[in-house]
């Protein structure tokens, strides 16, 4: 048993068996099989491993590459805007780019021109056939007259199956107005370069074509119903007044939001023309004007915040005019003797003016018209912006600047002022974005509340007062309140008869809102207008042209025809049934 | 000696050494042995590499059929797009038109041409007339209301007179005929005209005796209607007249 167990011991003692001489001796005999095997082995994995880290490398490749979508990437498919669209406050588009084509035509190509012609012909009737027989028998390259095509007449065009070399078509952005004239001074033009040239299109050029907002409408403070019912009546007013021009401007005088700006002339802006002739020039934002007794308010608003005077002081013995630096002032009417400051403004006292201005004192009355910004260059969102003339100040020019004369300004910065004297005196800015939203704590007040109620309540007798100089503005329900306003044009420095009538008003006077400012430019007298008071009495056959005969008759029209979009107090014009 | 030599001698053989482990005490069991020596795993990078290999070949069918099938989908995707895209210029284009269409400007004009009408703005004062005339036109239609009510009824009337004047007229032509020959009249009908007419021979010689007493509301009333009656049939109120 042992013999056994030490024999089977031996064999499985591996251990020192691989350590034999003849185990090593037979290893060597296959050894070289062994080594050639292994060596294709290696190869092959090589080979493998190799492949497989191609494909891996590959695999990642893909994966780490941008994805570039070859089907839906092409561009014919996709109408990217050049630039923004512009809406008004409602959402109404104003501007709006879309594409349209342009043909042009190579008659050197064209095999049968009267075939081509009658083709033509057959396809579009309306164009002038000799015009485009003479261009093609003159077999120069020339655009189609219609420059702009839309969509069915490029079809309509191609249908003729003219070849590339004949038929030049060509797909062009192009700007549409689809209000055309309505809102021409305010959105302005751009040129084929897609470049803003004026208005609001060159004003925020920039941020119309950022590609990151073109997305997102430009969104304006405008009404397109209320922008129409006003330049409507504007121009129905030139059939009774014959006035060369005129502009208008309504202003939520709150938050400085412009409702509405009209400015007469006004041109197609969808009709690319140079417009050189000043007077298309915006009258509300680039106008520098003279307006008149509208500077009269500002001149009783400074004597009641100085404390100088109160609306029911009253200034004795007023001379019926006056003399300055040799020139003579006198009013522009017989008016009593003794006149409170209240008349003063009711009546439109050019003497009481002077008196209350030369109470205040030069220095005082010049910083209060500096706080209302009547001076310097307004900060406004539109590119044609006026800079009233600068002047200087001395004793005449106090006495002629407290009745309007002799100082400038432009129609925006006047329409600024009232908002800021009939808001409670609170510090606005004049705009037409929407998204320029202000809170009223964030408002600087320039003017006491006890001032602006003040000033309110004697600008509402200016309209309702049968002395006030503006009667026919005086629309039941709204509380209209405000100041006329007739001042001499100028040319080349030498006053003529021609006259410049302002109206502005506030309304409703209890607790205004709006304002809104009518200016005609040389109206004339309108005889066969049939003036209706608000008592009814009816007028005809009136010579004089001055503000309360036409300026503010407009205003109470357009006042007439806004007053229920603006929903003001109508409640309260409704209990007056 | 040379190198062959040397490596014999160096060379350890195993018998020895077998003999010098003492054989019972130090025995060495073999299988505890081969337990412990660490066995090569012939299977282990097969398994490994197989493993990688079959996620490799599925990677490698599965890729390009999901390649194929997003491509599809990709092709699927930028037709709705370009559809997306159609829609959204035509849209485009549609809102362009309508604000044209809808233009204030527009409107009016199309107003001017196509409604024969002018848009007229109603002053406040307008509005107040309106609704006087409102409540005109309210108490207007109230009282035609009542006219036509108090028609209706007259002629329901109207009808019901017309049918007992009928009844009557018919019942008068018969009296009449009774009438007419008084010795064909039955025994009957003789004794009462007889005893009527000494009643009414009474009355009148009440009536002559004592007038105030006779008259009362009720014969008035009688004698109203009875007038009234013979108005409307057109017979005279005052006989003979």
């Amino acid at each position: 048993m042992q013999k056994k167990t030490e024999k089977e011991f031996k064999k499985k003692s591996f251990f020192f068996e691989d350590y034999t001489e003849s185990e090593i001796n037979y290893n060597e005999k296959n050894l070289n099989i062994v080594k050639i095997s292994s060596s294709r082995v290696t190869l092959l994995s090589y080979i493998f491993f190799s492949l497989i880290l191609i494909f891996c490398l590959k695999i990642t490749y893909l994966l780490t590459i941008p994805e570039v979508n070859k089907f839906s990437e092409k561009e014919d498919h996709i109408f990217l805007k050049s630039r923004a669209d512009i809406v008004d406050r409602n959402g109404i588009i104003l501007a709006r780019n879309t594409n349209i084509y342009t043909a042009g035509i190579r008659p050197k190509f064209i095999k049968n021109k009267e075939k081509f012609l009658l083709d033509f012909r057959l396809k579009f009737p309306e164009i002038d056939k000799k015009n485009l027989k003479s261009k093609i028998n003159k077999g120069e390259f020339f655009y189609l007259e219609n420059k702009r095509l839309t969509e069915e007449q490029k079809d309509k065009l191609w249908s003729l199956g003219l070849s590339h070399k004949v038929l030049e078509l060509k797909k062009i952005q192009h700007r549409i107005y689809p209000q055309k004239k309505l809102f021409s001074h305010v959105i302005g033009q751009i040129d084929d370069s897609n470049l803003g040239i004026s208005g609001i299109e060159k004003f925020l050029d920039k941020n119309l074509k950022n590609k990151k907002l073109i997305e997102n409408s430009l969104e304006l403070t405008l009404d397109s119903n209320l922008q129409h019912i006003i330049r409507d009546e504007l121009i129905k007013s030139k059939k009774d007044f014959n006035q060369i021009g005129s502009a208008a401007l309504l202003m939520d005088i709150n938050n400085g939001q412009i409702l509405s700006l009209v400015s007469l002339p006004d041109y197609d802006l969808n009709k690319r023309s140079s417009i050189k002739e000043h007077i298309y020039t915006n009258k509300i934002t680039k106008g520098v004007y003279e307006l008149g007794s509208v500077f009269k308010t500002f001149t009783i608003a400074a004597g009641i915040e100085n404390n100088v005077i109160q609306p029911d002081t009253i200034f004795k013995n007023l001379e019926n005019q006056v003399y300055c630096a040799g020139r003579k002032i006198s009013e522009h009417d017989k008016l009593p003797k003794n006149l409170s400051v209240e008349q003063i403004l009711i009546r439109s006292s050019n003497i009481g003016s002077i008196k209350i201005a030369q109470n205040i004192g030069l220095n005082k009355y010049k910083k209060f018209l500096n706080s209302l910004g009547l001076f310097q260059k307004i900060n406004f969102d539109l590119e044609e912006i006026g800079k009233p003339l600068s002047f200087k100040w001395g004793k005449c020019k106090l006495a002629t600047a407290s009745f309007g004369h002799g100082i400038t300004t432009t129609p925006l910065q006047l329409a600024k002022a009232y908002a800021i004297l009939s808001n409670g005196g609170y510090k606005i800015e004049p705009t037409i974005l929407l998204n320029k939203k202000k809170t009223f704590s964030e408002k600087e007040q320039i003017v006491s509340s006890t001032t602006s109620d003040k000033i309110n309540k004697i600008l509402r007798k200016v309209v309702f007062n049968k002395e006030g100089t503006a009667n026919f503005a005086d629309v039941k329900g709204y509380e209209v309140g405000g100041k006329t306003g007739s001042a001499l044009k100028s040319e080349n420095g030498i006053y003529t008869s021609k006259k410049l009538n302002t109206f502005i008003s506030i309304f409703p006077s209890s607790e205004p809102k709006y304002t809104l400012l009518i200016i005609l430019d040389e109206p004339k007298p309108a005889p066969q207008y049939v003036y209706e008071f608000p008592n009814g009495y009816k007028h005809k056959g009136e010579l004089r042209n001055t503000s309360g005969w036409n300026s503010v008759v407009v205003a109470g029209k357009i006042i007439e025809k806004i007053g229920p979009i603006l929903a003001i107090n109508n409640l309260q014009a409704s209990k007056n049934f | 000696m040379n190198t062959e030599d040397k490596s014999k001698k160096s060379y350890i053989n195993p018998e020895k050494w077998i003999n010098t482990v003492s054989y019972e005490k130090s025995y060495a069991n073999p299988e505890k042995w081969i337990s412990t020596v660490p066995q090569r795993n012939r299977y282990r990078f097969s398994k490994k590499y197989s493993f990688f290999i079959t996620i490799f070949i599925i990677g490698l069918i599965s890729v390009p059929t999901i390649k194929n099938k997003t491509r599809n989908l990709e092709k699927e995707i930028s037709n709705l797009k370009t559809s997306i895209n159609d829609l959204k210029f035509d849209l485009h284009k549609a809102t362009l038109d309508y604000e044209f269409i809808t233009s204030p400007e527009n409107i009016s004009l199309l107003a001017k041409e196509h409604l024969n009408i002018e848009l007229v703005h109603y002053k406040k004062s307008q509005i107040k007339h309106i609704n006087d005339d409102y409540n005109s036109i309210s108490m207007l239609t109230e009282t035609e209301n009542n006219d036509l009510y108090e028609n209706k009824i007259s002629t329901k009337i109207k009808k019901k007179v017309k049918k007992n004047i009928k009844e009557k007229k018919q019942e008068i032509e018969k009296i009449k005929k009774l009438y007419s020959n008084p010795k064909e009249l039955p025994e009957t009908i003789k004794n009462q005209v007889a005893k009527k007419i000494k009643k009414t021979k009474s009355g009148l010689q009440q009536l002559y005796d004592e007038p105030k007493e006779a008259i009362d509301i009720k014969k008035i009333q009688r004698w109203g209607t009875f007038q009234v009656v013979k108005a409307f049939l057109g017979i005279p109120v005052v006989p003979g007249k």
